[in-house]
C-alpha cells in the first residue's frame, strides 16, 4: 500500500506516492532526482545524506519519506540561489575542503545548520558539531578551516 | 617556479563547484531505461561447502527478472587469470566471480538476483535456498599454519600458501660484525580505508558492446576481467566520479563487475548493483594483518649494520592477492636509511577472513613500522637518543641520487633537515620539559619522531622480477597517455588516461596545460571522466601506485607542449613570422619584431582556421589542433628489469617526511589523545600546494586513526564483528588532530617538473609515529608497544599488565 505525501522541497511544493518503508533519502534520490544527497552507510553513521527538515539537520536515511508529509525539506541542491554559491559552498570550494566529493553535500548541510544556530563557533565547537559526519579523504583540517571562513563571511 | 606560472599556486579547484552543489556524477546517480537492480547473496559462513543453490522459488517472486547461481557462473564464465597480485602462486587455482563449490569467508558472493526494484531484489535473496555443509573456520595465522588445521585450499596442501625471501648484501656477515642483536616482534592489524562510496556497477549489453559504468580505480582490471570472464572483447569501461578509492576499488570489485555484466547479458536489460556498507566491510577487501619478527645487527654507537625480518601475512580467503603486501615492501625496503644488508622472508597464510587488497600504502606502512619501531628499540637498548640513532643511519644529503641495495633510486632528498625541522616545529625540548614536569603528577605525555619515504610511480615489472618463474609478464616500466585539444572557439579541452578518486586531477592538469599553452586555467576544461573508448590509457592508467604525479603529469605536459608546437606552426604561417619569434599570452600568439601586417592571432582565430579554413593553412599542415602524448618515465632505466642479484626499481620517485606526534594517555581509560601532529614533507615541486596539503592531511589522518583503533575484529568462528563504521571505529573530527604541515620540497632531478608523489604518503609513517609516542608516554611504566591498534582497550591492558608486574 502506498501513501500520498505532499511536502515542500527546496522551496517548491511537490507530491509523491511512497511505500511505508521508503526512506527519505531514497524518495529524494529516486523519485525527485535529487541525487546530491548521498548514501554512504544507510544506518545514520556517515552523514552523507544530511538534509534539513523544517530547518533541523536530519540524516535522511533515518527518516521515512511519509514522515515529511506537509513539512519543509532543504537538500544540497537548494542552497545556491540564482547560480550564486551559498557562503558555506564558496568556502568549501576556496578552501579545498573536499576531495572525492561524496561526503561533501552532507558536510555542507551540517556546516550550514551549525552556522544558522551558532554564527561564531570556536574550532572546538565546529569539531564537536561536525563529528556527526565522516570524511575518508581530507583528514578534516581543510573542512574545519572552511567552516571558520564561511562563518567570517556570513558575519560580514 | 616563478609567480607568473600557474604551477606552484593553489589555483581554484575545478572539481569542487559541482560537488558542493550536489552535482557530482557517481554511478548510483545514473539511470538507464528499463534498468534492473541487483543484489548479492553472500555466505553467512566463514568456511563451508556449497552442496546446492536453488533459485526457483525466488524466481517466482513478482518483479524478479534473473537469478545467477554458482552453477551458472561456472557454466557461463571463465575463471580470472591469476595476475600479478598472485605472483608466487605455486598451483593454478581457478577463481571465479562468485564462490563455486566452497565459501572461504563471511560475505563471499554466492548468487545474484536482479529485479525491477532494489527492494524486490532484496526480498528475493531471502528465498534463494542454499544448502551448506559448515566446515571449521580458520581465523588466525597461527591456527591456519598448524598441521591439523582444516585446509582452505585443498589444492595447496597447506594454508601456508607462499613462502619466499629477498636478500641484499652480506646479511650473515653484518650479524657476525655486530656488537649487539636487537630483537622485536611487531604486529599490524586488519583495516581498510573505507571509501565513503561503496562499490558500484551499472552494466548494459547491446548488440554492439558491453558497457559498464563502474567506480573502479584501475579500469584496466575491469576491462580485462570482463574480457577474460565473459569472453566479450567489445568492452567499454566508463568511470564517473568516484567516492574515494585508496586501493579498495582496484581488485575485488572485478568480481562484482563480472556478476553485474553477466546479469545484464542474461536479462538483456541494464543492471545496476550498489554495494551496501556492511557488504563492503565484510567482503570489499581488507588490508593485511602482518606480523614481523625482526632482528637488527647494530654497533654500540647506534649504527645499524643489517636487518633480518620474517613477515607473516594473513591474506584471507583468496589466493588472488597472495603476495601484494610482501612485494610492496620492496618499495620502501630500506626506508630512509643507508643500511646495506637486509633479508626479508615472507609467508602468506590463507585464512577464513576477507581477502586482502591494496590499501593506502599497501605493505609500506608495515615496512616503515618495522624500521621505526626497531630504531626506537635500538635507542633504548643502547641508551641513546632515538632521533640520534636515526640520524646516524640516514642516507646523507650528499649521496643523492642514491641507489638502495635492492635497486630503488632515490632521486633527491634531505632527510636530516626533515628531522631537524620536525623537532623545531613540535618544540621538542619544551615537550620533554613538560613531559618531565607532568610525570611528577602522574601525567602520561609522550612524543614520537619518525621518518619515512613515500614511493611513487610504479614499475610494472616489479613483481615479475621477484618471481621470475611467473609465466605472465605484467609489463615493464609504465605507459600513460593524455590528449589536449584547442577547440574552434579558442578554449582548451583535455582528456586524461586515468580516473580520479578525488585527487584534483582536473585542477592540476589544467595548471600544467595553462602554463604550457599560455592560457588561463579558466579556459581549460576536462572533457569528461575515464572512458576506455576515448581515454588514451596504458598500464599506468590507474588511480593507484601513486602514478598520477609521474605518468599523468608527464603525459599532460607532453601533449600540451606538442599542441603548443602545432599552434605555433599555424600561427607562424598566418603571421608570417618565425616560430622562434612567437610568444603566447592569455590565449593570444604574438609575433615579436614583425613590423608589417598582423602582429598577433588569437586561439579562437586559429581554431577557426584549423577546423574550417584549409586556404589559410600552410601546405602539408594536418587540420585540427589536437595532440596526444603517451608518457613513459625517461629515466626508467637502470634496473627497470631485474638484474641477476634481484635488484629492480619498484617505484621511481621517493617523497619523504618526518612526523612528530605528541600524545597524552589517560591512565584510567587507556584513551590516547593526540595533542599535536607535525609533518615536514618533501614532495618535490608542489604543483598545487593546497591539493598536496589535502593529500597529506588525509593520509596522515588515516594512519593516525588506524593506530588509535580503527580496524576489523573477527570472532574465533570467522564471523566479522565490525560490520558498521561505528563498530569499526573510524575517527571523526573529534579524534583527528589538527595536523600541521611544513613543506620542504627538494625537486626530483628526473621528473617532468621536479614533482614527487603525494597520495599515500603520510599513511606510511603515521602508525609508527603514534606507536612511538604512546610507548614514550608509557615509558615510566616500562611498557613496550609492539602491536597495533592502540585502542583504549589495548592501551588499558598494557598499563594494567605493567602495573601488575
Amino acid at each position: 500500500m502506498k501513501h500520498a505525501v505532499t511536502l515542500t522541497v527546496n522551496g517548491e511544493s511537490c507530491e509523491g506516492e511512497v511505500e511505508p518503508r521508503t526512506l527519505l533519502v531514497h524518495f529524494l534520490r529516486e523519485q525527485l532526482g535529487l541525487t546530491g544527497t548521498h548514501v554512504g552507510c544507510v544506518v545514520g553513521e556517515c552523514g552523507a545524506c544530511s538534509v534539513l527538515v523544517d530547518g533541523a539537520l536530519v540524516k535522511s536515511c533515518l527518516m521515512l519519506a511519509v514522515q515529511t508529509h506537509e513539512r519543509d525539506v532543504t537538500t544540497i541542491e537548494g542552497l545556491a540561489k540564482d547560480g550564486a554559491l551559498h557562503p558555506v559552498q564558496e568556502a568549501f570550494v576556496n578552501g579545498f575542503a573536499l576531495q572525492c566529493g561524496f561526503c561533501t553535500p552532507g558536510f555542507v548541510m551540517a556546516a550550514h545548520a551549525l552556522l544558522a544556530r551558532n554564527p561564531d563557533p570556536t574550532e572546538e565547537e565546529i569539531r564537536h558539531d561536525l563529528s556527526s559526519n565522516l570524511c575518508m579523504c581530507t583528514g578534516y583540517v581543510q573542512i574545519v578551516e572552511a567552516v571558520k571562513h564561511a562563518a567570517e563571511r556570513r558575519r560580514q | 617556479m616563478t609567480l607568473d606560472t600557474y604551477v606552484g599556486r593553489s589555483t581554484r579547484s575545478k572539481e569542487a563547484p559541482r560537488h558542493v552543489t550536489g552535482r557530482g556524477h557517481f554511478v548510483d546517480d545514473l539511470v538507464r531505461p528499463r534498468m534492473l537492480h541487483a543484489c548479492i547473496l553472500r555466505s553467512p559462513y566463514a568456511h563451508a561447502r556449497i552442496l546446492s543453490v536453488q533459485g526457483d522459488t525466488a524466481a517466482q517472486l513478482p518483479g524478479v527478472k534473473g537469478i545467477v547461481t554458482p552453477a551458472d557462473v561456472q557454466r557461463l564464465t571463465r575463471s580470472f587469470k591469476p595476475g600479478r597480485y598472485a605472483a608466487g602462486l605455486r598451483v593454478s587455482i581457478p577463481e571465479y566471480a562468485s564462490a563455486i563449490d566452497k565459501v572461504r569467508y563471511v560475505g563471499e558472493p554466492v548468487a545474484i538476483v536482479a529485479a525491477d526494484t532494489r527492494a524486490r531484489a532484496e526480498d528475493a535473496l531471502e528465498l534463494i535456498e542454499v544448502d551448506y555443509e559448515a566446515l571449521p573456520a580458520v581465523a588466525s595465522t597461527e591456527a591456519a599454519a598448524s598441521a591439523s588445521a582444516p585446509l582452505i585450499y585443498e589444492e595447496l596442501g597447506s594454508n601456508v600458501a607462499w613462502q619466499g625471501h629477498v636478500a641484499y648484501g652480506d646479511v650473515d656477515g653484518a650479524f657476525r660484525s655486530a656488537d649487539r642483536i636487537v630483537r622485536e616482534n611487531l604486529k599490524i592489524h586488519r583495516y581498510s580505508s573505507t571509501p565513503l562510496e561503496p562499490f558500484a556497477c551499472l552494466a548494459e549489453h547491446t548488440p554492439e558492446r558491453l558497457t559498464i559504468w563502474c567506480n573502479s580505480q584501475s579500469p584496466d582490471v575491469i576491462y580485462d576481467a570482463i574480457t577474460e570472464a565473459l569472453g566479450i572483447d567489445t568492452v567499454r569501461v566508463i568511470v564517473p566520479d568516484v567516492g574515494g578509492g585508496f586501493g579498495q576499488k582496484i581488485h575485488l570489485i572485478r568480481k562484482y563487475a563480472v556478476l553485474t555484466a553477466l546479469m545484464a547479458v542474461k536479462t538483456g536489460r541494464p543492471v545496476k548493483w550498489i554495494e551496501d556498507r556492511s557488504e563492503h566491510m565484510m567482503a570489499g577487501g581488507h588490508s593485511c594483518e602482518q606480523e614481523f619478527d625482526v632482528e637488527a645487527a647494530v654497533k654500540s654507537d647506534g649504527e645499524v649494520l643489517g636487518l633480518r625480518i620474517l613477515d607473516t601475512d594473513d591474506v584471507g580467503g583468496s589466493i588472488s592477492t597472495l603476495t601484494i603486501h610482501f612485494t610492496n615492501k620492496l618499495n620502501n625496503l630500506f626506508n630512509t636509511y643507508k643500511v646495506q644488508h637486509l633479508r626479508l622472508e615472507g609467508r602468506s597464510v590463507v585464512s577464513n577472513k576477507c581477502p586482502v587488497v591494496p590499501n593506502r600504502g599497501i605493505g609500506k606502512p608495515g615496512m616503515c613500522f618495522v624500521w621505526e619501531r626497531i630504531m626506537d628499540r635500538i635507542a633504548q637498548e643502547l641508551a641513546l637518543d632515538p632521533v640520534e640513532v636515526r640520524r646516524r643511519n640516514l642516507i646523507g644529503v650528499d649521496q643523492f641520487p642514491y641507489t638502495t641495495p635492492n635497486g630503488n633510486i632515490h632521486g633527491s632528498g634531505d632527510y636530516q633537515t626533515l628531522l631537524s625541522k620536525a623537532l623545531i616545529n613540535v618544540d621538542y625540548d619544551e615537550v620533554r620539559r613538560r613531559q618531565a614536569a607532568g610525570r611528577k603528577n602522574g601525567k602520561l605525555l609522550g612524543v614520537g619522531v619518525v621518518i619515512g619515504v613515500e614511493p611513487g610511480g610504479r614499475n610494472a615489472a616489479r613483481d615479475m622480477a621477484i618471481f621470475p618463474e611467473s609465466k605472465q609478464m605484467p609489463g615493464a616500466g609504465g605507459v600513460e597517455g593524455a590528449k589536449v585539444k584547442l577547440e574552434k572557439n579558442g578554449s582548451v579541452v583535455f582528456t586524461l588516461g586515468s580516473p580520479s578518486c578525488g585527487q584534483s586531477h582536473e585542477t592540476v592538469a589544467s595548471q600544467i596545460i595553462a602554463d604550457a599553452l599560455g592560457v588561463r586555467p579558466e579556459r581549460v576544461a576536462m572533457s569528461g571522466t575515464f572512458d576506455s573508448a576515448l581515454s588514451p590509457w596504458g598500464v599506468s592508467s590507474s588511480n593507484s601506485g601513486n602514478n598520477f604525479h609521474l605518468y599523468d603529469v608527464g603525459a599532460v605536459h607532453g601533449a600540451a607542449n606538442r599542441l603548443r608546437d602545432r599552434i605555433c606552426t599555424l600561427a607562424a604561417y598566418i603571421l608570417g613570422a618565425e616560430k622562434s619569434a612567437l610568444r603566447i599570452e592569455d590565449g593570444v600568439v604574438y609575433a615579436d619584431g614583425v613590423s608589417a601586417g598582423k602582429a598577433s592571432v588569437t586561439f579562437a582565430e586559429l581554431g577557426k582556421v584549423a577546423y574550417a579554413n584549409q586556404a589559410q593553412m600552410p601546405v602539408g599542415f594536418e587540420g585540427g589542433l589536437e595532440a596526444t602524448y603517451y608518457h613513459s618515465h625517461p629515466h626508467a632505466d637502470p634496473l627497470m628489469l631485474p638484474d641477476m642479484h634481484g635488484r629492480v626499481r619498484a617505484q621511481y620517485t621517493f617523497s619523504s617526511a618526518a612526523h612528530a606526534a605528541v600524545v597524552e594517555v589517560d591512565r584510567e581509560t587507556g584513551r590516547v589523545r593526540v595533542l599535536r601532529y607535525v609533518i615536514v614533507s618533501d614532495n618535490g615541486t608542489l604543483i598545487n600546494p593546497s591539493v598536496v596539503d589535502g593529500q597529506i592531511y588525509g593520509s596522515a589522518a588515516h594512519g593516525i586513526s588506524v593506530a588509535l583503533g580503527e580496524g576489523f575484529v573477527y570472532g574465533e568462528d570467522g564471523q566479522l564483528l565490525t560490520l558498521t563504521l561505528l563498530d569499526y571505529g573510524k575517527s571523526t573530527t573529534l579524534e583527528t588532530p589538527r595536523i600541521e604541515i611544513e613543506h620542504y620540497p627538494v625537486p626530483d632531478p628526473f621528473t617532468t617538473l621536479g614533482q614527487k608523489a603525494a597520495g599515500e604518503g603520510a599513511a606510511i609513517p603515521s602508525p609508527a609515529a603514534i606507536a612511538s609516542a604512546v610507548e614514550d608516554a608509557l615509558s615510566p611504566l616500562g611498557v613496550k608497544v609492539r602491536h597495533l591498534p592502540l585502542s583504549p582497550e589495548r592501551v588499558w591492558q598494557l598499563i594494567r599488565g605493567a602495573q601488575s608486574v
